[in-house]
């Protein structure tokens, strides 16, 4: 799974991704550096809860952006800094879904297809 | 998507036995006859045709008229020549003179088969994508610097077209007979679209000058013109007398609200920064999200991302939500196609 979002995490200023299921578990949490603490004290059930079947989100914070999309089996939430191409963000989210259904190891369309550079 | 095969051959006995035995096939793809290559330009230019499969020796147009004509027209169309006068030196010319493949008669049609559908594989090599946002694939294959053919359709309409890319250069695009820069104003305009792509490009001639990036702005003006156009002739419509009916009712029943200088300072802000579009529809107080504001300021906090300024809402509806967290909620229901990043930077300065 972590190969699946790695065309994500190398987006540059992309701080990390986490997948949920549709009913707000935590399947997968990936981030370029360290993850925040207390990670697993945050009631994601009642997070998914809230958006009620939103197909897409994006939250602006002050510092941080969250994009959220659903995929048929959870959702994709990647953590983002300000600077952040969203539509890069958006549209690798596009083209990891059906790969995300068919839990395919390797990787097709646009992740094999392109190499994102890190600065 | 069913592909389409066209065989051409002026032995029209043959090409109706083809037609019955490629049936089997028929999940895969289906086969047009043409009797020689004049006739096979009509037939191009009235279906959207993935592969040609051409006999050598035919009147009027021959084999590699047919060829040659196909190499300038429809250069991302493949072409297998099969013949029956077959020499060594007529399959050099043939494959020098771009065929994909070439058999010789009398074959077995499940080979031929077999040739074809090995061939309409490669317009996917590269992958398939859907619902792609076209402009910004195209910006990754100039960022990229690739070299591809994409197979371009968009799904309302079942149009076809094909970009042609040169290390990261436009070179030309097509519908049908049709090319050049346009048709890429036209295609750059579709809004969902399926990507086949293919890691070649068989066109060499540059048929579109000018910067990529510029191409997409114009593509993208002369479509935002098109909706502005579409919208002022809607808008022209007289109302009927049920809409008149409507409208008085509803000012009956619901007091004018109060004008609130917030929203007012929004649609003024936001009108300013989209240069006067039309993207809003509505602005008004809903603290229907309020467990969903609570629930993301929680969210947010873990991260260490400060205050919670704006979220935009797709629930896949005919219009999306901008949410304003405050003393009040304040909700802005936007069209879908607004500029989606220009809207929340401009809230949230």
């Amino acid at each position: 799974m972590k190969n699946l979002f790695r065309d994500i995490l190398d987006i540059e200023d992309v701080h990390g991704v986490i997948f949920l299921s549709l009913d707000g578990k935590p399947v997968f949490n990936e981030f370029v550096s360290h993850p925040p603490k207390g990670l697993e004290h945050i009631n994601w059930r009642l997070f998914i809860h809230s958006l009620d079947g939103v197909r897409e989100a994006e939250l602006v914070f002050e510092n941080r952006r969250f994009f959220i999309k659903r995929a048929p089996s959870g959702y994709i939430l990647v953590i983002m800094g300000e600077t952040a191409p969203a539509e890069m963000v958006r549209l690798n989210c596009d083209i990891l879904i059906p790969n995300l259904e068919k839990t395919s190891k390797k990787p097709k369309g646009l992740g094999r297809f392109f190499k994102l550079r890190q600065k | 998507m069913i592909k389409k095969v066209l065989f051409v051959d002026d032995d029209r006995i043959l090409c109706r036995k083809i037609l019955k035995k490629l049936e089997r096939y028929k999940k895969r793809f289906t086969t047009l006859t043409a009797v020689d290559g004049l006739d096979a330009v009509d037939k191009l230019k009235e279906n959207t045709i993935s592969l040609v499969i051409t006999d050598l020796q035919m009147p009027q147009w021959d084999g590699f008229a047919l060829m040659a004509y196909l190499s300038e027209e429809y250069p991302d169309i493949p072409v297998i020549v099969q013949t029956a006068h077959s020499t060594p030196k007529a399959k050099q010319i043939a494959l020098s003179r771009g065929a994909a493949g070439y058999i010789e008669k009398p074959y077995n049609i499940d080979d031929l088969g077999q040739k074809i559908i090995a061939t309409l594989k490669k317009e996917s090599e590269g992958g398939i994508l859907q619902s792609v946002p076209l402009e910004m694939f195209i910006q990754l294959i100039e960022m990229e610097q690739k070299t591809c053919t994409i197979r371009v359709v968009e799904k309302k309409t079942d149009k076809h077209g094909v970009l042609f890319f040169k290390n990261g250069d436009l070179l030309d695009a097509r519908i049908s007979s049709l090319h050049g820069k346009s048709i890429a104003y036209e295609i750059f305009s579709w809004d969902e679209v399926t990507l086949s792509i293919q890691d070649e490009c068989a066109v060499d001639k540059k048929r579109i000058d000018g910067d990529l990036q510029a191409i997409l702005f114009e593509a993208i003006r002369l479509k935002d013109e098109a909706t502005e156009k579409e919208e002022l002739e809607a808008n022209k419509k007289p109302a009927t007398k049920a809409q008149k009916a409507r409208a008085t009712e509803r000012d009956r029943a619901e007091p004018e609200p109060k004008a609130l200088s917030l929203e007012e300072n929004i649609k003024r802000t936001l009108e300013s920064a989209m240069g006067g579009k039309k993207y809003l529809k509505d602005i008004y107080p809903d603290n229907s999200w309020s467990n969903f504001i609570v629930r993301a300021s929680e969210i947010g906090k873990h991260f260490t991302a400060g205050s919670f300024k704006s979220c935009y809402i797709d629930k896949g509806q005919a219009i999306d939500f901008v949410i304003l967290p405050g003393k009040e909620i304040t909700v802005i229901s936007v069209d879908p196609r607004c500029p989606r990043d220009r809207f929340l930077q401009a809230l949230s300065g």
